[in-house]
């Protein structure tokens, strides 16, 4: 991020960075940035909470108000969340348990209503349905494979069908309440067959001979959800 | 989450160690008032339209997202498993908030929102993006964008 700040700078665009990680622009020293406490993947805050995107936007665009030399860097004030979030959330069904592929058809009801809930999905960028999807990654070993269709390559096929999967399942779970994000991947990596199915892929790929398998194996499943597991 | 201290391992140390060029100097362009910006987003969450080529691991490429573009239509590429997915999954504005960007247009806080707005991969190295980085500042400034708004995940 600091470097793009430095290149667009360096065309004469003027920049500024929300920034993630206090650590990385004390040391590249971008022109502007406006530090957020917030947990990675969150740069303007929480969801649903349009007050908090605003204040942390208005509050960087207002950061170009000062004049230079850069670096500035200034930390922005978070309010009190505004989020109720359960101590104990619970996903709202209990799913099937005979297979991957009876939870999943038990866990789309749920899905559609979190997708009525949030006025969109973030599925799709596998170009599979989740049940071709599922399919996929649990036949992906197996003497069977599924066809995999045109325009992607079996191993991309797979690291995205696996986004597709988790992306489902997170959603799902966002239908009722609000969860905290650690409490929906302790959902995900120790209480659906999905999440077993992905660690089981996940180990295979990471011992793979096929070196494009290897490369994904780390863009599957949380670092700390590996080791969790083990 | 408050700093990097507060992050679980092993992703700290995966984040402590990125790569993180340093440079001679800290470029400083001039920007005009608040009500006369024209503001563009450009995200590391490797963005893409539904449809698209994927952005992959140290794609130095970056993807063009029209505000005719239906939220439901916007995507996440990024290659990392080690930043929260599900605030995104609620709500794009958590890490693209075009629609706020809007609302302070129409109020008349800034003076545009651009047309488009971008996203590279993140977590590539710094200095691989310099070419593409240097075009798309040259397009944007072509289209009187004249001011950045740079989102990480």
């Amino acid at each position: 991020m600091s470097g793009l700040a430095h290149f667009f700078e360096k065309e004469g665009l003027a920049t500024i960075i929300v920034a993630l990680v206090r650590e990385h622009v004390e040391q590249m020293r971008p022109p502007r940035s406006l530090w957020v406490p917030f947990e990675l993947g969150r740069p303007f805050g929480e969801p649903g909470n349009a007050t908090q995107h605003s204040r942390v936007l208005l509050g960087a665009l207002t950061l170009l108000d000062g004049s230079g030399p850069g670096p500035i860097l200034k930390d922005f004030n978070d309010e009190k969340s505004m989020t109720d979030t359960a101590d104990n959330w619970q996903f709202p069904i209990t799913l099937e348990s005979d297979s991957v592929k009876s939870e999943l058809r038990s866990l789309i009801p749920v899905w559609k209503k979190a997708r009525r809930r949030h006025g969109r999905s973030t599925v799709g960028i596998s170009g599979l349905s989740p049940e071709q999807a599922i399919e996929f990654i649990d036949r992906y070993h197996s003497a069977k494979p599924a066809p995999n269709p045109k325009g992607m390559s079996v191993v991309a096929r797979a690291r995205f069908a696996i986004d597709d999967i988790k992306a489902l399942y997170l959603e799902a779970a966002t239908a009722v309440g609000n969860p905290t994000s650690n409490q929906l991947q302790n959902w995900l990596w120790q209480q659906t067959i999905a999440g077993a199915m992905i660690l089981k892929f996940q180990e295979k790929a990471r011992t793979s001979e096929n070196k494009n398998l290897q490369l994904i194996a780390g863009s599957l499943v949380p670092a700390e959800r590996v080791i969790s597991r083990c | 989450m408050v700093k990097l201290v507060d992050v679980p391992e092993p992703e700290r140390t995966v984040i402590a160690g990125l790569d993180c060029p340093t440079y001679g100097d800290t470029p400083f362009s001039n920007v005009p008032p608040m009500h006369e910006r024209h503001v563009a987003i450009v995200s590391t969450a490797g963005l893409i339209v539904r449809g698209d080529r994927p952005l992959l691991a140290r794609d130095v490429g970056y993807r063009a997202i029209p505000s005719t573009v239906d939220d439901g239509d916007i995507l996440c590429s990024h290659v990392s498993t080690n930043f929260d997915r599900s605030g995104f999954q609620q709500d794009l504005n958590v890490i693209f908030p075009r629609q706020r960007l809007a609302e302070l247009e129409s109020t008349g806080k800034i003076g545009k929102a651009a047309d488009t707005h971008y996203s590279f991969m993140g977590a590539t190295n710094p200095d691989a993006l310099e070419v593409k980085a240097r075009e798309l500042a040259g397009s944007m400034l072509a289209l009187g964008v004249n001011t950045v708004v740079l989102a990480p995940v």
